[in-house]
């Protein structure tokens, strides 16, 4: 059976966000329609001004309604550090991870010839830009360990031949707590060339 | 069905956690099939269906779109970075462009495997990358067939050009630059890609060739590389 047509539009609708199908759909709408209308239209309103005012910031590139979010506004960053990432979401994990205290550039995803996705289309243009001005000591590549990662990482190093700047990438290794034996060959023969001296303390 | 030897040649998303795949197979030639759940955070699969690794792979169904049941990485991948990583690229680029779906291609899958290997290495990089494009024209029976344009043997002295159209040569006009001499053709004929020289004269050639089959639209891995190459050189 069918609701109205725009309680139908409404199920529909929802089901553009991730993980929701039909019949999640249905108790989400139910839901709002029946029991929570004051949340529905908070909802309705935050999500309409967020998809209007909400882009990227000039800076770094990351998600946010002002100008300069408020990691590049921040005095407490470090600017010398510059730590390359594909999306927000990476962004938020290693924040979330604590111990870097330097600034981002969010790429809002990776070079993919195969999908026609090049330099431009990830703002490379940006990021040398932000690298021309004098500033940044070290560029940090976080770029994700996939092919299409690796040759982001590729990129911008080319990008950066002839600047006077650092350039690491973040290591790969064995996840804490996990054993040896179920490790992919890819990781562990990784980990195993980039082994570090052991110190005791 | 046996496990097939199987490579990745392209994987984007599909649904929320699978993944729709392009996969180059030993018998079965290039397919397409979907790899359900691969997408889904910490699944093992995620990290084993990766381009470049010799795979093992099993799928269902008859049509064209398959889907994929086991997946097993044999071997360990090459560690491709920079420069080889981006021929990778081109080498998917092109057997996805160009390959038809489930046209067997037995040659091109064994000279894809050993580019594989050889992309790591710089001096090796080139010649497996002619071998595999030789491969792929003789597959899509698209290859140069070394004789002029009446089927008259070259001559070593003469300056040719290529006819993507007739697949043959014909004589450079007099006054015009370029083109290659019979006798470098005749070595390329021979599969001497490592004699000294030939590197330029065989990418030219099968470029030749396969531009023909691209149509307009044109490979995005190769605008990379060039456009890497000339911020070197400025750099």
């Amino acid at each position: 059976m069918s609701f109205s047509p725009l309680v139908d539009r409404l199920l529909e609708s929802l089901r553009v966000l991730p993980g929701v199908g039909p019949k999640t759909a249905q108790r989400m709408a139910l839901h709002l329609l029946e029991r929570e209308r004051e949340g529905g239209e908070r909802l309705a309103s935050v999500l309409a001004q967020a998809l209007a005012e909400v882009g990227y910031c000039q800076r770094c590139r990351t998600l946010t309604e002002e100008e300069l979010c408020g990691l590049c506004r921040s005095t407490r960053r470090d600017e010398r550090l510059l730590c390359v990432v594909e999306s927000p979401a990476d962004m938020l994990a290693i924040e979330e991870a604590g111990g870097y205290s330097g600034q981002y550039f969010v790429l809002h995803g990776h070079l993919s010839p195969l999908d026609g996705i090049g330099p431009e289309d990830i703002g490379l243009d940006l990021l040398e830009a932000r690298l021309a001005e004098d500033g940044v000591d070290e560029v940090i590549l976080a770029t994700n360990p996939t092919v299409e990662g690796e040759a982001t990482a590729h990129y911008i190093a080319t990008q950066l031949t002839g600047r006077q700047i650092r350039l690491s990438r973040l290591a790969y290794g064995v996840p804490m707590g996990g054993e040896l034996e179920y490790v992919d060959g890819g990781t562990l023969s990784r980990a195993f060339n980039g082994r570090l001296p052991f110190s005791g303390e | 069905m046996q496990p097939q030897p199987a490579f990745l040649l392209h994987k984007r998303p599909y649904r929320e956690t699978s993944a729709l795949v392009d996969l180059l197979t030993l018998d079965h030639g290039r397919i397409r099939a979907v790899a359900q759940g691969v997408q889904r955070p910490g699944s093992r699969s995620r990290s084993r269906l990766q381009p470049f690794t010799p795979l093992h792979l099993t799928w269902v169904g008859a049509g064209e779109l398959k889907r994929l049941r086991l997946m097993e990485s044999t071997g360990s991948a090459p560690m491709l970075a920079g420069e080889g990583l981006l021929c990778g690229f081109y080498a998917n680029e092109l057997l996805t462009r160009l390959l038809p779906l489930e046209l067997p291609v037995a040659e091109v899958f064994a000279f894809y495997g050993a580019a594989m290997k050889e992309l790591p290495l710089p001096g090796e990089r080139a010649g497996a990358l002619r071998r595999m494009e030789f491969a792929l024209l003789e597959a899509l029976d698209a290859e140069p067939v070394f004789c002029d344009l009446d089927g008259v043997e070259l001559d070593p002295q003469t300056r040719y050009v290529y006819r993507a159209d007739a697949r043959r040569f014909s004589p450079l006009a007099p006054g015009h630059a370029g083109g290659l001499d019979g006798r470098t053709l005749k070595l390329l004929e021979q599969g001497d890609w490592a004699a000294p020289g030939l590197a330029a004269p065989a990418r030219s050639l099968a470029r030749a060739a396969l531009t023909p089959l691209l149509g307009e639209r044109p490979l995005r891995a190769r605008e990379l590389m060039q456009q890497l190459a000339a911020r070197r050189r400025s750099g």
